[in-house]
């Protein structure tokens, strides 16, 4: 089992013991005080029923009834008509042993409460060591205090849920924290065209596929260029989809069958075959098949996934949002910076944290997430820049200028990686 | 160490402070009820241990009372235990939800890629809603939530109280917190907090305003006593206040009868609360936001000419935020096209035009023309049959 799901169960198993003691005591609470009680509402009938007995009857020495507790303690009560009733000693006896119990009932419900307080914190003490409490840590410098900064941040967050569709959540923000009118603006006219691929996406999630079907009709020599499949595959899951439906939509299946998959004919020919054999299966049903998974919520998922892929990359529009690059990068850099920092702190460089334009280490990002060409001088070891700028051997070989000029003896230079010898002025500036 | 490890110690730490204060009042409820009842059934055994036989309808009574007493008990604490309860399952939702981020291993591929995005792309949602409720913008907070469909994996209601009593605060009243403070006394106590005593320093000042300096006094006597200890010396300034005219000018004086000493308040009691909850001072989206602007923000994002409009450092906004922070580390080169996107390797051969240009060989079909002039995309040089060279990158 890999880490997370470590973490997480680990959580989960204390968590779960104190649900069971939890239901557990939530049924004793029921049973136990509940006996109790109407033990206790069964002795006042009994006692208050002799008082009336006695007080109506008043002729009779001794009276005698059944026991509805079922104990085989018999009230016998002995009547002084001028008196007021007294109890006696069998009565007090059996009174005497239901308080005794229930003083023992309640005790026992508080105390294995106040029990479940090692459980409980013991969840709080799982939470602490398996998940990190400081992530702060990592920031040298905060710049989202800077009011202006933090603006701009809100129009980030704006921009993305326009993007997204939720023009609502983008038109609350922007009033709540009272963007500027020239700010707001701009949310709303850019990201138009993702906001349209974005509508679709979430449709075909919501197994609508009028949309995407009529947007890939009008990309489709594009798409087929592109050998994109998702034209092929929005059409492969409507098919099903109406087979689905069952009998009674049989027509309409082979109806669209015909009109819409001549043209893939040729590339998916094995993959027709196969379709139109479902209606073998309508009968007894699709769940029962081997179409089953045409069925389920996965295929749609993964069909909405491609769609977007396939939509932006032929638009030439980012997939995610600005924000949710940075968000999704953020949160791959912070474990690796709050590792780092542990150790620097264990080995007192600590120092070495602060003051420096570069982060201690280099993020492992997926390669989507790579925007621009940066060049590290295999000898140095360092990111290149205007002032080490760099060059191209006249072998072929790049290295930085630094590198160069440490390398080189007077005019002579030896190249690192080939045996040529060259001269050091015929390098040559290059730009990534 | 893993995202969830580093990032998600709030998403559990929170529903699992609320367990514990379930916990601890439901505790005191059952104690009471339980002391109710051993009060009435000590009456009965008073009344049963007498020298003389206790009168019955006496005893039916009492026996009658700790009946009705047993009842209210076994009401409450079954109330309070589903209370506890249903705590506990807002703790089980957010753990199914964290166990989300990596999908059962039967799923592989497209399948896979899609439901690690869906599950990003709510992480983000979560994000940004706690950031909104920490900048107090409720109502977008509220409405997102709503729309994206992630109430149950957020912590709105701990931020729904505290809106309450910060709104209290912003129209000058003290009355909410006051009984906040109440509620989280022995747990403020135990975080050293001072913001009750902030609250009766400010309701001091609002009776000092009003010119009712005897109630002041009376106030005073009331409330401050109890800080002697801590904050004499707070008190000793504040309480000059009383010698001042009300239309003093004196910087001490307008010191404290500043109008924006609530806004403070109401930042005071937005800390306070996180400690109470354990949530650190900044949130982690912030914390991400800034992370991964650096991981991604290389010097090309401030040339002019190498800006790539699908990086987000790149974009105005973003860059502006940037500015000020480290650039990413990178000891391995990694090259990208700038023609098409691609990364250079062996199977995209970097080439240099003439003018110490890199494009990737695949691109170079692009800027070629058929009679073999090469237009640099960069800087719109034009060069007829030029040379292109191999360059190799280790």
């Amino acid at each position: 089992m890999d880490n997370e799901s470590w973490a997480c169960s680990s959580v989960e198993k204390d968590l779960t013991r104190v649900v069971t003691k939890l239901e557990q005591l939530h049924e004793n609470a029921a049973a136990d005080i509940g006996d109790i009680a109407t033990q206790m509402s069964e002795l006042v009938e009994v006692l208050s029923r002799a008082e009336q007995l006695v007080t109506t009857l008043n002729s009779s020495t001794q009276v005698s009834q059944d026991d509805p507790m079922g104990d085989g303690v018999s009230m016998q009560v002995e009547t002084e008509p001028t008196a007021p009733q007294r109890l006696t000693e069998r009565q007090m006896e059996s009174i005497r042993k239901a308080i005794g119990r229930c003083n023992e009932l309640v005790q026992k419900l508080s105390t294995e409460h106040r029990d479940l307080h090692g459980s409980i914190s013991k969840i709080g003490k799982a939470i602490d060591r398996n998940f990190s409490a400081d992530f702060t840590s990592t920031m040298r410098v905060d710049v989202l205090q800077d009011e202006e900064n933090l603006m701009l941040l809100n129009k980030a967050i704006a921009k993305h849920y326009c993007r997204q569709g939720m023009e609502n959540v983008a038109r609350s923000l922007i009033h709540e924290c009272k963007m500027p009118a020239e700010h707001a603006q701009d949310v709303f006219e850019s990201e138009r065209e993702f906001a349209d691929i974005y509508g679709m996406w979430v449709k075909i999630q919501k197994r609508d596929l009028t949309d995407a079907l009529k947007w890939a009709k009008t990309y489709s020599q594009q798409l087929s260029d592109r050998h994109s499949l998702i034209e092929f595959r929005l059409h492969r899951m409507r098919f099903m989809q109406l087979v689905s439906y069952g009998l009674e939509s049989q027509r309409e299946a082979i109806c669209y069958a015909r009109l819409n998959f001549k043209k893939f004919a040729v590339r998916y020919e094995h993959e027709i075959a196969n379709l139109m054999a479902s209606f073998i299966y309508l009968p007894s049903g699709l769940e029962n098949s081997p179409y089953k998974h045409f069925l389920g919520q996965e295929m749609w998922t993964e069909l909405s996934f491609i769609f977007l892929k396939d939509a932006c990359q032929l638009l030439g529009i980012s997939k995610n949002s600005a924000l949710s690059v940075v968000v999704n990068a953020g949160c791959t850099a912070l474990p690796a910076l709050l590792n780092i920092k542990q150790v620097m702190q264990s080995r007192q460089v600590l120092g070495m944290w602060n003051g420096c334009d570069e982060l201690p280490i280099e993020i492992d990002l997926q390669p989507e997430f790579r925007f621009h060409s940066i060049f590290a001088c295999p000898i140095l070891r360092q990111q290149t820049s205007e002032d080490n700028p760099p060059k191209k051997l006249t072998c072929g070989h790049v290295i930085s200028n630094d590198a160069l000029h440490k390398l080189s003896n007077g005019h002579i230079l030896k190249c690192p990686y080939c045996p040529v010898e060259q001269n050091a002025e015929e390098a040559v500036r290059i730009y990534f | 160490m893993s995202e969830i490890k580093a990032l998600e110690h709030a998403t559990l730490k929170v529903p699992y402070e609320m367990l514990n204060k379930r916990f601890r009042s439901a505790q005191k409820i059952i104690d009471r009820e339980v002391d109710q009842v051993t009060n009435v059934s000590r009456q009965v055994e008073k009344a049963l241990d007498a020298e003389e036989a206790p009168i019955l309808a006496e005893v039916t009574k009492l026996v009658d009372n700790v009946a009705q007493k047993l009842q209210v008990l076994k009401r409450k604490a079954e109330e309070s235990i589903n209370d506890e309860l249903s705590v506990t399952q807002i703790c089980k939702r957010k753990l199914e939800h964290l166990k989300g981020i990596t999908p059962p291993n039967s799923v592989t591929g497209d399948l896979w890629q899609g439901s690690v995005d869906q599950w990003k792309r709510i992480r983000l949602d979560r994000l940004v809603i706690e950031h909104l409720l920490r900048m107090g913008y409720y109502e977008t907070a509220e409405e997102l939530a709503a729309k994206s469909d992630v109430r149950h994996l957020t912590n709105l209601d701990i931020f729904q109280t505290s809106r309450e009593v910060e709104d209290d605060l912003a129209s000058h009243s003290t009355t909410k917190c006051v009984l906040w403070c109440i509620d989280n006394k022995s747990k403020l106590r135990k975080i050293n907090s001072t913001i009750e005593f902030s609250l009766r320093v400010q309701e001091f000042i609002e009776l000092v305003r009003q010119n009712q300096r005897f109630e002041a006094v009376k106030h005073s006597r009331r409330y401050f006593p109890a800080y002697e200890k801590t904050q004499l010396n707070e008190i000793c300034h504040v309480m000059a206040l009383l010698a001042y005219p009300s239309d003093a000018q004196a910087d001490h004086y307008r010191k404290y009868m500043d109008p924006q000493r609530w806004q403070k308040l109401v930042l005071d009691f937005r800390h306070e609360n996180y400690r109470l909850f354990q949530l650190s001072s900044t949130s982690v989206f912030s914390a991400a936001v800034q992370a991964g602007l650096s991981a991604l923000k290389t010097p090309h994002c401030y040339a002019q000419t190498c800006r790539n409009l699908n990086c987000p450092v790149c974009q105005e906004d973003l860059n502006r935020i940037a500015l000020k922070l480290p650039y990413s580390h990178c000891v391995q080169s990694r090259l990208i096209c700038r023609v098409t996107g691609l990364p250079l390797n062996e199977h995209n051969q970097p080439m240099m035009l003439p003018n110490g240009q890199i494009f990737g060989q695949m691109a170079l079909q692009d800027i070629t023309k058929e009679d073999g002039t090469v237009t640099c995309p960069v800087t719109n040089t034009k060069f007829s049959n030029p040379k292109v060279e191999k360059v190799f990158v280790m």
